[in-house]
């Protein structure tokens, strides 16, 4: 791995060089997030609030997220954006503060569902909080209206041989596992044992047989749809897809199914190395913000953690992802679960 | 000529084989080595280990899946063969410019990226697709079938497709060659045009046959992005196994010790076109 070393060493003098720029500015915030998550404006309007400067790396993977932060021990940044399946491994290297509530009275405002983060899987260790939630998606059901009457109330009905040659799936064999598991009646869809993994196996053997062809993009998904009588859709790319196929003039509708719908969630987090503790929680308190989240929705499609959005109704039932036990050994079965007769 | 041993001359000598060992050699020996290695969740283990091949051999999902990937990959090379013939035998008879131009015609899709080639088949086949639609409007079938989309006969056809073009350039340069005395002097002989066929072009292009079958079979079995695409879920070939050992699965040293399987498949299969074209060659 002496490239990857290499890369991230790149990077850190990159950063460096910027860094030494931006020291003349008195107070100025490290953000690494995404694209879409750290707004031109928002920026105005966070350094019009409270007087901070803020400087906004953009990442595009979790692996350049996790090299940026350990290359650096947490030291090139103050506060970055990271989902609850990454989260945990953050805590077990030390890359994270732990956050205080009391500096975010925006948390107090929040959708009731982020309300208790004890109950939010993922961004809890030990009684501490260490991410606050800020945007995510369900992995719903997309149905054709014409071609399914009644609204579909769980994941189940993409075994029905009634709709044989009729679904679309997602080619990834981790996300197969946990949805089928809850479809199953598992309480843990990412920790799975042998024997539950043999059962998911078979079912997702099943379920290959009632699938007309296995997609990876959204756009995919959309033109295998214009193409082919589909009546189902496992929607991995949420909201986002279901909006994109109603712009196209698909009449189709979208349920999180009542076992438990898989949904990402994305949180922001103090970095260990962070200058000015009480400057990031200002970042995060502005970015849960009723006005920063109902953007946030408008312009992405995402759901947010201040105001109500389709990407999960109140009462849904919405189990953050977290990561497996193996996923090597999933993939490894999803290969089997193809190759299978 | 012998090489000069000035300094100049064994610069340019280093430089022209440095090339082609650091851009081919070097990387195909990283890939060699790699396929010693393993993973361990999630991180490299660099000690050496022949547990990746041994896993191909034990394992009872990967020899079928290159089987039935080879019965696949041959069906297309004989189909592309079978067609691409006739065209490259009425390419040669051709006279002048036409003969070029419309090779050239024929090579035009080759230009075009081969993504956007395998969206339009997708749509072409699909069931609210032309086909579909063509069919149906000439009444040989009343509802859309799902015959051409999603299973093994998609893949079939869009594999021909998307590669005759090489079958038909290795065939048509094979025909080209032969002299026309040899046609005359079979005519002055009295054989019949199908004798003359049979006895003198046929045997005479079969190298150009063989190079075009094994071209196509090495294209197509290195393809994941048709079956991938078209396939549906009832073809899942060998180089899908191995793209998804670099993706999801991020295990590296066993996608490269299936990659080195598959590539001894396909220096044997480019051995056997040379060796049969070179003794038909010789007959």
């Amino acid at each position: 791995m002496a490239l990857k070393r290499l890369f991230t060493g790149l990077a850190g003098a990159g950063l460096a060089l910027t860094l030494l720029a931006s020291a003349a500015s008195a107070e100025t915030l490290r953000v690494m997030a995404w694209d879409g998550y750290a707004d031109k404006d928002w920026v105005a309007d966070f350094k019009a609030e409270t007087g901070i400067d803020a400087d906004v790396v953009f990442i595009g993977s979790d692996d350049e997220i996790w090299a940026k932060m350990k290359g650096s021990e947490g030291k090139d940044f103050d506060v970055f954006a990271i989902n609850t399946a990454q989260l945990q491994r953050y805590i077990a290297a030390d890359l994270v503060d732990p956050i205080d509530l009391a500096a975010l009275p925006n948390q107090k405002d929040v959708l009731p569902r982020f309300r208790d983060l004890s109950k939010v899987g993922g961004v809890e260790k030990d009684g501490k909080v260490y991410g606050i939630p800020f945007a995510f998606d369900s992995i719903g059901l997309i149905y054709d209206t014409d071609k399914v009457k009644t609204p579909p109330t769980s994941m189940a009905i993409l075994w029905d041989p009634a709709y044989q040659g009729k679904v679309l799936a997602y080619d990834n064999g981790e996300h197969n596992f946990s949805f089928t598991a809850l479809v199953l009646g598992y309480p843990d869809p990412f920790h799975l044992t042998p024997e539950q993994m043999d059962a998911v196996k078979q079912k997702l053997i099943d379920y290959k047989h009632n699938v007309l062809s296995f997609y990876t993009t959204a756009d995919e998904a959309l033109q295998i749809y214009k193409n082919n009588d589909v009546a189902l859709i496992w929607a991995n790319y949420g909201q986002q897809q279901m909006k994109a196929m109603k712009d196209a003039g698909a009449h189709v509708a979208y349920i999180n199914p009542k076992e438990g719908a898989l949904a990402w969630l994305d949180t922001w987090a103090i970095s260990k190395g962070a200058k000015d503790k009480s400057a990031a929680e200002k970042w995060i308190n502005f970015m849960i913000s009723k006005k920063v989240g109902a953007q946030l929705s408008e312009r992405t499609g995402f759901g947010n953690t201040a105001v109500a959005t389709a990407n999960a109704g109140g009462d849904d039932k919405i189990v953050w992802l977290e990561n497996v036990e193996d996923p090597l050994k999933r993939s490894d079965m999803w290969n089997e679960i193809k190759a299978a007769p | 000529m012998r090489p000069s041993l000035t300094p100049r001359g064994l610069l340019l000598a280093g430089l022209a084989f440095a090339l082609p060992v650091v851009l081919i050699v070097v990387p195909l020996a990283i890939f060699v080595v790699y396929s010693f290695f393993s993973v361990d969740h999630g991180t490299m283990v660099y000690t050496p280990t022949l547990a990746n091949y041994g896993r191909f051999f034990t394992d009872p999902v990967f020899i079928p899946v290159l089987v039935t990937t080879c019965i696949l990959c041959v069906s297309v090379a004989v189909i592309c063969v079978v067609v691409g013939y006739p065209v490259a035998y009425f390419l040669a008879s051709l006279r002048g410019r036409w003969r070029y131009t419309l090779l050239l015609l024929m090579l035009v899709p080759l230009l075009m990226s081969y993504v956007i080639k395998i969206y339009a088949i997708r749509s072409i086949l699909g069931q609210n697709g032309f086909l579909n639609a063509a069919l149906m409007t000439l009444g040989i079938i009343d509802k859309p079938s799902s015959l051409f989309v999603f299973n093994l006969n998609a893949v079939l056809l869009a594999l021909t497709l998307l590669l005759i073009p090489f079958a038909i350039l290795p065939i048509f340069l094979s025909l080209e060659r032969i002299p026309g005395n040899l046609l005359q002097a079979s005519y002055d002989l009295g054989a019949t045009g199908t004798q003359t066929f049979l006895r003198v072009t046929l045997p005479l292009s079969l190298p150009g046959v063989a190079s075009a079958a094994s071209f196509v079979f090495v294209l197509a079995i290195g393809d994941f992005l048709t079956p991938q695409m078209v396939g549906g879920t009832s073809s899942f070939t060998f180089s899908r196994i191995i793209y998804s050992q670099f993706g999801a699965a991020f295990n590296w040293p066993f996608g490269a010790a299936l990659s080195i399987v598959l590539a001894i498949v396909v220096i044997l299969a480019i051995l056997v076109g040379e060796r049969f074209g070179q003794q038909e060659a010789a007959r």
